[in-house]
């Protein structure tokens, strides 16, 4: 460990943005991943020019330093593998600008997801990227991430809202990027390099984004299939049948028996489930779409198909999907839900293929996966429910990994669909992108010369996410 | 690093458990200490790390770290809104006992008693968990067992019970902040106080530009529980030229500190108080929320909003 210049840190920022405790430091060093490890220190900066100071000493002193919003990241993307300054960006929360005529907002990168649709509801817009951890998740995680959720599907992920934003770059220096304007093509579109960036290239500080209109009318509807296979492609002739869903989520059989054992939803117990919506300002289409779907889930034998506008029915038909993530860890007693395998995205045709290969491999490896997500964008979410205290179990958790980003490749799909990459999907993201590493390295170094922004990630990843970092569970050897 | 689960007698049951806690961090919108401080070492989820920390001998037992694990309210939101089932406040408790018996006692949220007690004893019976004891001499509290509710605060008669380390729930912050709100908005007319268990207000950490908030008619303050109202904090806005005040608890068997029927008491004296001196008490409400009914307490508070338009402001 470097040794930190506190004193200088805290005449930035303030003692009371400060904190080098252990007991403090050690729960920076989690996020929602299996990993852990220490900062050196925590600071909370609460303006630009604050944060400027920071990087300027950090860049002096060759010290990482390692941007955090919410922490609700799934990969370790803000777990400091190689140690660090860990910028709390929470304290630059301000919502700046709301402005109607132009149809943007403009947020410093702490603003909270939900609180930006708060203050924007009461206008009648919203803004559309918004994951399932927008209650606690900030704009600039969300940025660094290239979150998207589950009305992505028809309104697309953070790179496609976000207009504009100014960075702090490594050496200190501010740079605006992107416009304020729905179109640019000044030149290269550094803002939407960022996205996606992970905090490897540098510091957002505020963000220009672009918000919707809520619609008037939210036609929810529901499908239970009894093969995962048959609600798959069902997935896939919604998407090619020039449907527009506002939303198009998958849950199979473990997450549904998951929601049953932690909620009072009564849930039928079906192989798979799917929840469609469509919205719009005119009733007669978003009836259309309905329609449209119901007789496209009716084809690949879907059942108890039913649709409502009422608020509380859409409300109820959700609450199981919004409540799964935590709720895989009721599935059994004696399993842990890990966020591992957690995302991916494949080709519509290959969605029903991908849910069958998830639950073959993870027999064969003797744990269990959970197939679901916001199927209508491409993107599945898998979890690994394993008992975590047993080695054997991470080692198949290896394998079974390895198996299903090996099939994903090979039916042209990605790595990430939108939890990123961080640590624990790092040996997939290299071999998928194995022809352009060599330029992402460069494009890094022109960034970052002294790699000091959360180094040790993406490409930079370590080899084996088991040993990459402390495990956040006990494992006996 | 040495596993030191065989030290911790009451926590190793939930090793298991505490994998269970997916760290999702959804528990952040639930807990009033984060909102007030914004460090996630206050949230619920800092203290399953702490404990798992703890256990595992990644961190050690420190000032602290007990700090933490004696730092809770215990309004159990967090718990009540865990999708994993993560039963936190069991957890943190039998923390608390752990690190008491290594002689490691917080101070974080536990009341503690000043030299100005005067021996009364009202604090030991008015403690709903049995938290306060008299030994012969003086007053000890058993801080595995406060949760921090305050009802000891509001009963001591000469004001020696404490909570230190209140996280923005005192008396005087609460009344400065109404004062400023007051103050400071043209169109302002009531203080709202909310235990933290019948109102939800999402996270709401970010700051709104004053073109968003300068015409707001009432400010909502969460008072933890509704057995911590007393008369001069609920009186205070009035000072300040609100119209009314509206005090939001739980419905009659939800209070875990039995604070709802103080509140009800409190408040209806002071509705007396004003009838008595012809100010029309339809100016203080009390209102039972259900954990977490944003749209009925929403209702409440534009229907009370309405009330106080016609009646307009005390002369």
């Amino acid at each position: 460990m470097k040794p930190i210049d506190v004193t200088r840190l805290k005449e930035i920022v303030g003692e009371r943005n400060i904190k080098t405790d252990p007991s403090d430091l050690y729960v920076y060093g989690s996020d929602s991943s299996v990993h852990h490890a220490m900062p050196w220190a925590i600071v909370k900066p609460e303006n630009t020019s604050q944060v400027q100071e920071i990087m300027r000493y950090a860049n002096e002193e060759i010290i990482p330093v390692i941007a955090r919003g919410g922490g609700s990241g799934m990969c370790g993307q803000t777990v400091p593998i190689q140690g660090g300054i860990m910028l709390d960006m929470k304290g630059m929360n301000k919502i700046l600008e709301i402005n109607l005529a132009d149809v943007y907002c403009r947020v410093e990168p702490g603003v909270v997801d939900d609180d930006l649709n708060l203050a924007l509801k009461k206008y009648g817009v919203f803004y559309p990227p918004t994951p399932a951890s927008s209650r606690i998740a900030t704009i600039g995680g969300e940025i660094a991430n290239n979150a998207s959720g589950v009305r992505s599907v028809k309104y697309g992920a953070t790179r496609d809202a976000v207009l504009g934003m100014k960075v702090v770059l490594p050496n200190g220096d501010l740079v605006s990027l992107g416009a304020h304007t729905r179109v640019e093509a000044s030149g290269y579109q550094l803002h939407k390099l960022i996205v996606g960036s992970e905090g490897t290239l540098g510091i957002v500080v505020e963000a220009t984004l672009s918000f919707v209109p809520i619609p008037e009318f939210r036609c929810m509807g529901v499908a239970n299939f009894d093969a995962l296979k048959d609600a798959g492609e069902a997935i896939g002739s919604i998407m090619s049948s020039g449907s527009i869903p506002s939303m198009l989520e998958l849950v199979d059989s473990v997450a549904i028996k998951a929601v049953n054992k932690t909620m009072d939803l009564g849930l039928k117990e079906v192989a798979a489930a799917l929840i469609f919506e469509a919205d719009g300002m005119v009733k007669e289409a978003v009836d259309y779409e309905i329609d449209k779907m119901k007789k496209i889930c009716e084809k690949h034998n879907g059942q108890d198909i039913h649709a409502s506008y009422d608020p509380k029915e859409r409300a109820k038909i959700f609450m199981g999907r919004k409540k799964l993530f935590p709720a895989l860890s009721k599935y059994d007693d004696n399993l842990a839900s890990t966020s591992l395998a957690d995302d991916m995205a494949v080709p519509y045709s290959k969605m029903a293929e991908l849910a069958g290969k998830v639950h073959e491999i993870a027999a064969r490896n003797n744990i269990v996966m959970t197939a679901y997500g916001h199927c209508g964008s491409g993107c599945m979410h898998t979890k690994i429910l394993m008992d975590t205290k047993r080695k054997d179990q991470w080692d198949s958790a290896k394998k079974a990994i390895t198996e299903v980003y090996e099939y994903v490749r090979s039916v042209n799909g990605t790595t990430s669909a939108e939890h990123g990459i961080g640590l624990s999907k790092a040996e997939s993201f290299k071999i998928e992108k194995s022809d352009s590493l060599n330029l992402l390295a460069g494009i890094k170094k022109a960034f970052d010369p002294n790699n000091i922004l959360n180094p040790g990630k993406l490409a930079q990843a370590p080899e084996d996410w088991v040993t990459a970092t402390n495990l956040r569970y006990s494992v006996n050897s | 690093m040495e596993n030191k689960i065989k030290e911790f007698k009451n926590l190793e049951k939930w090793q298991g458990t505490l994998a269970n806690c997916i760290r999702c961090g959804y528990c952040f919108e639930h807990c009033p200490m984060f909102k007030h401080t914004g460090w996630e070492s206050d949230a619920p989820r800092a203290k399953i790390i702490t404990a798992f920390g703890l256990i595992s001998g990644e961190v050690e037992p420190s000032e602290s770290a007990a700090d933490k694990m004696f730092s809770c309210f215990y309004c159990k939101r967090c718990e009540a809104a865990c999708s994993s089932g993560v039963p936190l406040t069991e957890i943190f408790t039998d923390a608390r006992k752990d690190l008491v018996e290594m002689g490691l006692e917080g101070p974080g949220t536990t009341s503690i008693t000043k030299l100005n007690c005067a021996r009364c004893l009202i604090c030991v019976g008015a403690c709903p968990h049995e938290a306060r004891s008299y030994d012969g001499k003086n007053i000890a509290t058993d801080p595995a067992k406060c949760q921090a509710c305050g009802i000891c605060l509001e009963v001591c008669p000469a004001g020696a019970a404490k909570i230190e380390n209140d996280f923005g729930t005192g008396r005087d912050e609460l009344i400065e902040r109404a004062s400023t709100f007051l103050n400071t908005h043209e169109s302002s007319k009531a203080i709202i106080f909310a235990c933290n268990w019948s109102y939800f207000p999402e996270l709401q950490a970010s700051v709104l530009p004053d073109s968003e908030t300068r015409d707001n008619n009432y400010e909502i303050l969460v008072n933890m529980c509704g057995g911590r109202l007393e008369p001069q904090l609920l009186m205070a806005p009035f000072l300040h030229n609100a119209w009314g005040i509206m005090a939001a608890v739980c419905p009659d068997d939800d209070c875990q500190h039995e604070g709802n029927q103080r509140a009800k008491k409190i408040v209806e004296n002071l509705r007396n108080t004003f009838k008595s001196i012809d100010i029309d008490p339809e100016r203080i409400q009390l209102v039972q929320i259900p954990a977490g009914d944003k749209t009925l307490f929403q209702a409440e508070i534009d229907t009370f909003v309405v009330k106080l338009n016609k009646m307009g402001p005390i002369r």
